[in-house]
């Protein structure tokens, strides 16, 4: 599939944290024709085995991209003139500047299309015209009767926001979810490369559950798989107009290998080798502290996990016009491919003896 | 349950001393359990076996409460001290601390004399207790003594006004339905935690420990149904909530649509619970370990962590029922 189509089906999937089944069924169909085995695990996580070609028992890499996106959840049915309008609260990191007149889905007993809205701005007391509609200001409005909406809304349904994908010029996208359904499209886009490929290890592709609430899914999965290395996949900050001095990455200018405290400088250097056996564009990144991703539970589960962290560019994190570059998605992807055909049987004890050597 | 519920939350037990809570549970589920076992933190685990179709199941209740401990005597024999989980500064002037020994003293706070000062709330650590002492040689309350703030229970018609329902009605709710169990397809692990107040400690290691495929705390949720009370709907007397979200995590969908489809079939009053503030020992098992399907029956609770907490009798009693409805039958997630 096109990137910019994959990018597209990704972005419009709903899967709010918590409640990813639509999302993982779509990603499910985009992986399935490359992989040997896929399942979704209780936790909603979905897993994709792609099977090495080492003799048994292979070394196995767990990749992370998770696929929940924020969203917003039912607190209240309220009755004003005999309609239903819902109250709502924040599923993950809502930024509260963007909804005001947003168009949402709500998932209740069915599907149903509603809108975000407040007063408009000349009805209101005028000490309330000014900054941003807070939750308790906000209510979204279905056009139901107040007993439909009762039958058909129930406290604690989910809502989602209903966006398409823009295709902007330039080779660039904006839409919702993009955080970080563009790292899903990396890994899709790394397992139909793999498909032709030979490599030794297995390929555990984990779309992982309700990372935008506490990093759920991919500190469960780690567990339970307990792989021999991982590289966990999220978007991260790029620089635009008026960003800080601190953010310097440009859309277009590859992926990031992240270095910090979460990520194994044995893995790091082994995805640097492979951008640039590739030539590929990518930024070295390192900062202090967590990463803030998966790859920061994915560490620490079991014994703990040697971990590595790609990270795509993106502007406008967590509104409805995330913005990522093809071109960066594209290069992730290759990127993670050429990452996992490098793999050798005994690339861990490779990377453990320079460890100690250093 | 009301002569059990008298004797749990009269019964001494902050966060990391719960012996006394332990030993009174311990003694009500012997007779009902397959297997006891208390692990080295202090968990209570009461194993109730299945008849092998079933999954494994941890239930929660935390036996800790807020509590406080001394952190330093005065030279005039003044117990200053700091708190085992979330006191309110406010519930502290003029209360009653039982400590561990049974030492009884009073609250104040430094100048305390200044009506001026009133509209002004100072910290926990601008507070002290006085026990009679004169010095700090003859204070019987040394550095690191615990202690709890003291309150009888007391019923007023279906009301039931205790200092620290949260959670010890969530093990009296624990350890009846244990009782009423009669058969189950699953392996049931009543859990009594520990260290819940300070960060959901016991639930995390009890989890590890057990891998339970679904876990569901049973604890309080406080109740919106007072002047200007919390923006969520949440009402005393109109049955258990039945946990959607709450500001620790997402409940699986899955097992809160189950729970409420057993609540309508038992015909079990219940409340959809989406908590804008707190959670549960569920937080800590959803992601223990391997992970788990976890949720929670919350008892609506008025004045949480006050030392008046109210709750409805009925909501008790429908709470053991739809625990014991969710257990006796199969879960299919």
């Amino acid at each position: 599939m096109e990137t910019l189509q994959l990018l597209r089906t990704l972005s419009e999937a709903r899967g709010p944290s918590g409640l990813e089944r639509a999302a993982t069924d779509v990603i499910a169909d985009l992986w399935q024709p490359f992989v040997d085995s896929i399942a979704v695990d209780r936790l909603g996580s979905l897993v994709a085995t792609k099977n090495g070609s080492g003799t048994a028992p292979r070394p196995r890499l767990m990749l992370s991209a998770h696929c929940d996106e924020i969203a917003l959840m039912v607190t209240d049915v309220v009755e004003a003139n005999g309609f239903g309008f819902l109250r709502v609260t924040a599923v993950g990191g809502v930024d509260i500047r963007h909804l005001y007149s947003q168009r949402v889905v709500v998932h209740g007993r069915e599907d149903i299309p509603g809108v975000l809205a407040s007063l408009p701005t000349r009805l209101l007391p005028e000490d309330r015209r000014s900054g941003a509609y807070g939750f308790e200001d906000l209510m979204v409005d279905v056009g139901l009767s107040a007993e439909s909406t009762r039958n058909l809304i129930r406290i604690g349904d989910f809502v989602t926001f209903d966006q398409h994908l823009v295709e902007l010029v330039n080779g660039r996208v904006a839409g919702k979810a993009l955080d970080n359904r563009a790292s899903v499209a990396a890994v899709t886009i790394c397992l139909e490369q793999l498909h032709g490929r030979a490599h030794v290890w297995d390929v555990l592709a984990v779309a992982s559950s309700q990372e935008e609430t506490r990093l759920l899914g991919a500190a469960t999965s780690a567990y339970r798989l307990q792989p021999d290395a991982a590289v966990a996949l999220d978007v991260s900050y790029a620089t635009s107009y008026n960003a800080k001095d601190s953010i310097n990455v440009e859309l277009g200018s590859g992926p990031m290998i992240d270095q910090c405290i979460n990520i194994h400088p044995g893995i790091n250097k082994a995805l640097i080798d492979a951008a640039k056996a590739l030539e590929i564009k990518f930024t070295h990144v390192g900062y202090g502290g967590n990463s803030g991703t998966d790859a920061q539970y994915i560490q620490i589960a079991r014994a703990g996990i040697p971990t590595g962290l790609l990270s795509i560019p993106q502007r406008y994190m967590h509104t409805m016009v995330e913005t990522v570059d093809i071109k960066d998605v594209e290069r992730t992807g290759r990127l993670l491919a050429e990452f996992v055909v490098r793999l050798s049987a005994d690339f861990i004890d490779t990377i453990s003896a320079e460890m100690l050597e250093a | 349950m009301e002569a059990l519920t008298k004797k749990l939350v009269e019964a001494f037990g902050p966060c990391g001393f719960e012996d006394e809570v332990r030993d009174l549970i311990r003694e009500e589920v012997a007779p009902y359990a397959d297997e006891i076992e208390v692990d080295q933190m202090g968990n209570l685990y009461a194993l109730k076996r299945g008849d092998g179709s079933g999954l494994k199941v941890a239930i929660a209740a935390h036996m800790d409460e807020i509590g406080l401990i001394a952190t330093h005597i005065t030279e005039e024999g003044f117990v200053r001290f700091t708190n085992l989980g979330f006191i309110i500064p406010h519930t502290l002037m003029g209360a009653r601390v039982r400590f561990a020994d049974g030492t009884l003293g009073v609250v104040s706070r430094d100048k305390a004399r200044f009506v001026a000062d009133m509209d002004k709330m100072p910290g926990v650590d601008q507070h002290f207790i006085d026990v009679g002492a004169s010095s700090r040689d003859n204070c019987p309350v040394k550095i690191g003594t615990p202690g709890v703030i003291w309150q009888t229970m007391e019923v007023q018609g279906s009301r039931w006004i205790a200092r620290c329902h949260d959670d010890r009605i969530g093990c009296v709710i624990g350890v009846e339905a244990l009782k009423r169990l009669a058969e189950t397809p699953h392996d049931v692990y009543f859990v009594f935690t520990v260290q819940e107040e300070v960060g959901t400690r016991g639930a995390a290691t009890a989890a590890n420990r057990i891998e339970p495929d679904v876990a569901i705390a049973v604890d309080v949720t406080p109740a919106s149904d007072v002047i200007e009370g919390f923006p969520m709907q949440m009402k005393l007397g109109d049955g258990p909530g039945i946990k959607i979200k709450d500001m620790g995590m997402i409940a699986h969908q899955g097992l809160a649509r189950l729970m409420q489809r057993r609540a309508e079939e038992a015909g079990i009053p219940y409340q959809p619970e989406v908590l804008l503030v707190g959670s549960t020992d569920a937080r800590a098992m959803q992601i223990a370990g391997p992970g788990s399907a976890a949720g929670a029956i919350s008892i609506p609770n008025r004045y949480t962590h006050t030392t008046s907490e109210v709750v409805d009798a009925a909501d008790v009693e429908n709470s053991v029922r739809l625990l014991v409805e969710i257990l006796s039958k199969p879960i299919a997630l």
